[in-house]
């Protein structure tokens, strides 16, 4: 039979009581509160044991997770053993949580120092939470050295290094990254991005061409490559690689974007229009509806380009673009001549706005490729 | 091996791996039981590095062991001389002053330490037990109220309330703290053994016989399984009382007390002896209550509860 709960034990009425001393198999007799003590002794000791129970480390780590570092740091200093330096890098991650980020990176140390295999990498975290991105790539190089392979680690030091500015270092440490993992293709996108951050567009495109042939279903790759070639000036290439990205997700909204701006580059004004309109839906960027505010102003579309510059003036009221645009467009005698000098200009501030408008596809992109 | 001149010597520093390898060592011994390793790899490394607090602490830990309490209260002394916010540190000293019953200098390390981290509940229920045992059961209870006010499910904390209010004479209080404790924790040594030495005192014999049974069935104690003889003795069950104290005997053999109660449980064996049967509550008769309205022993049961 199964056991009856000891909430049921301590609720039960005498004659429930007596039936599960029968059904127990134990003795019935004796004062109620005696009896009821015994059925409770029987059911705890019997009843499956909790599989498991949090220790003060479990609850330390927990405590750091729902936002209590400083009693999560009391416990973790409780817990600390002679020989275990699980409790050091628990004690960082509690210290980094409260912001005593030089205090985390000494526990990290520490950690490390006992022979805990990751620390490092979370005193490169702690390094870099405080600015110090070229000391963290240096953590990442301490543990890369213990594990040259560790595909987390070489991620996190081309990140530290992108952010503290090296970024020709960067790329080079991920081009040694994809010998030693060819079957990572995030690798390949990574560089891409590294590179094109770095102003190499056509190595950009080539590494990202790498990347979409090791991935063929690698959308986040296409649309970056498309954006590349876009930068290199080989539009046309863009367009058929931007067209595919979009075969492979229609959503992206940074592709639409890019699609847009080709089309522009290559005087199409309609696709261009279309391809804006259809990102401005997806994504309510300023800087997508203001290539669509130039777009549908080169179009003649004066409306409906006056309506995109509000609509950025209401995202971003200060916006200098959308201010110019909406003059430019304003209905009055003055502003018509000036509508029609500024016209021309309006076309090359177009031009030159595609040329801007290129370099936010890969800022659309960065977030989502892995190591960045 | 290198001899290094005098001026490099001075300006030489120990190696950081060398230093780590020795404590590493010391406290591989130290788990291991090998005192003596233990001590000399600890020797490398405080003469490494003199001014190194865990090696201090560490060998507190291995005198503590080794039974060198003085030894010990030094080496703890002199690693919270370098750093004096050791939580560690103030324990292991507050502890081995315990040892040597040095209990006002105990309270104050355990002061210091509350100083630094004001909710150390170790600290918190070690001074109150430091405070219990100079006879300041106020000062105690204030501590273990402070221990609960931070962990209500602290179940110790209101096992040593329960034992303080004993002795300032608050018996209902006393009993509430030991049922608090008893609810947290069932399988509670030291609360149920408290208990025993409350019904004990109000010379409740069928109660102190229940939980003395309870408390025995996690640990064995021979004081326990005396006072259970005196209250077989009290029940008038003197056979029950004779195994208790032969038992209590067996664990002690030097004790006058048992040796006494057994005495007195064979003279009492002639005189009569209760058999009880199956009822373990036996001398606790509750009027009204469904288990005793049934039981046959009814009579018996209520001469001899109070």
């Amino acid at each position: 039979m199964s056991l009856p709960s000891l909430a049921e034990v301590e609720h039960a009425d005498w004659t429930s009581l007596q039936r599960m001393c029968e059904n127990l198999g134990l003795n019935p007799k004796g004062r109620s509160a005696v009896v009821r003590m015994r059925v409770a002794d029987f059911v705890r000791r019997r009843g499956q044991p909790p599989t498991w129970r949090p220790a003060k480390a479990h609850q330390a780590a927990l405590l750091t997770r729902i936002g209590h570092p400083d009693l999560a740091e009391r416990l973790w200093e409780s817990t600390m053993q002679l020989d275990a330096p699980g409790p050091w890098a628990g004690l960082g991650h509690a210290q980094l949580a409260g912001g005593f980020l030089a205090e985390a990176a000494k526990s990290f140390s520490r950690a490390a120092q006992m022979g805990e295999p990751g620390a490092e990498l979370h005193r490169a975290e702690a390094l870099a939470a405080g600015g110090n991105f070229a000391g963290a790539a240096a953590a990442c190089d301490v543990h890369l050295a213990s594990q040259p392979r560790d595909l987390r680690g070489i991620l996190m030091k081309v990140s530290f290094l992108t952010r503290a500015g090296f970024e020709d270092e960067a790329a080079k440490v991920l081009r040694s990254a994809i010998d030693l993992h060819p079957e990572a293709p995030e690798l390949a996108r990574s560089l891409g991005l590294a590179l094109l951050r770095s102003d190499h567009h056509e190595a950009a495109a080539d590494a990202l061409h790498a990347a979409t042939q090791r991935d063929s279903k690698d959308a986040s790759a296409a649309a970056v490559r498309g954006a590349a070639l876009l930068l290199a000036g080989r539009t046309r290439e863009a367009i058929g690689v931007l067209r595919e990205a979009l075969e492979l997700d229609p959503e992206r909204a940074d592709a639409l974007n890019n699609l847009g701006v080709a089309y522009l580059a290559m005087g199409q004004t309609k696709p261009a229009a279309v391809s804006l309109e259809r990102a401005a839906k997806r994504f309510e960027s300023p800087r997508i509806i203001l290539n669509l505010g130039k777009v549908l102003e080169a179009a003649n579309r004066k409306t409906e380009a006056a309506g995109a510059y509000e609509q950025v003036l209401r995202l971003r009221p200060k916006d200098s673009e959308g201010r110019a645009g909406r003059k430019r467009l304003a209905p009055s005698g003055k502003a018509k001549r000036s509508r029609k000098a500024s016209a021309k200009s309006a076309k090359k501030t177009t031009l030159s706005r595609r040329t801007r408008s290129k370099s936010t596809p890969p800022k659309t992109a960065a977030p989502e490729t892995a190591g960045t | 091996m290198t001899v290094l001149p005098p001026e490099t010597a001075r300006r030489f520093l120990p190696s950081v791996d060398r230093l780590e390898n020795a404590m590493r060592a010391a406290r591989r011994s130290l788990d291991r039981g090998d005192l003596e390793g233990a001590l000399r790899e600890d020797d490398v490394a405080i003469q490494l590095k003199p001014e190194y607090d865990a090696a201090w602490l560490l060998r507190g830990h291995i005198f503590r062991k080794d039974g060198n309490v003085p030894g010990a209260i030094e080496a703890f002394a002199q690693a919270l001389k370098i750093n004096g916010e050791s939580q560690e540190g103030w324990l292991g000293l507050a502890s081995s002053l315990h040892a040597v019953g040095r209990y006002p200098e105990e309270i104050e390390a355990y002061d210091r330490l509350l100083q630094i981290q004001p909710r150390s509940l170790e600290a918190w229920i070690d001074k109150g037990a430091a405070l219990h045992d100079i006879g300041d059961y106020r000062g105690a209870i204030a501590c273990y109220d402070k221990v609960l006010a931070m962990r209500p499910e602290h179940a110790p904390a209101w096992s040593n309330k329960g034992a303080a209010l004993l002795r300032l004479g608050d018996d209902a209080g006393a009993a509430r703290s030991f049922d608090e404790a008893l609810q947290l924790d069932p399988d509670f040594f030291d609360a149920m053994a408290n208990r025993v030495l409350l019904c004990r005192k109000l010379n409740r014999h069928g109660e102190t016989v229940l939980w003395a049974d309870r408390a025995l069935r996690v640990r064995e104690a021979p004081w326990l399984w005396y006072v259970k003889g005196e209250a077989h003795l009290g029940l008038g069950e003197s056979t029950l009382a004779m195994k208790a104290f032969e038992r209590s005997l067996a664990l002690d053999p030097k004790s006058k007390e048992a040796k006494a109660g057994l005495r007195r449980a064979k003279a009492a064996r002639q005189k009569g002896d209760v058999y009880r049967g199956v009822y373990e509550c036996f001398g606790t008769h509750a009027a009204g209550d469904p288990g005793c309205e049934g039981c046959e022993i009814l009579g018996r049961c209520r001469l001899v509860t109070p």
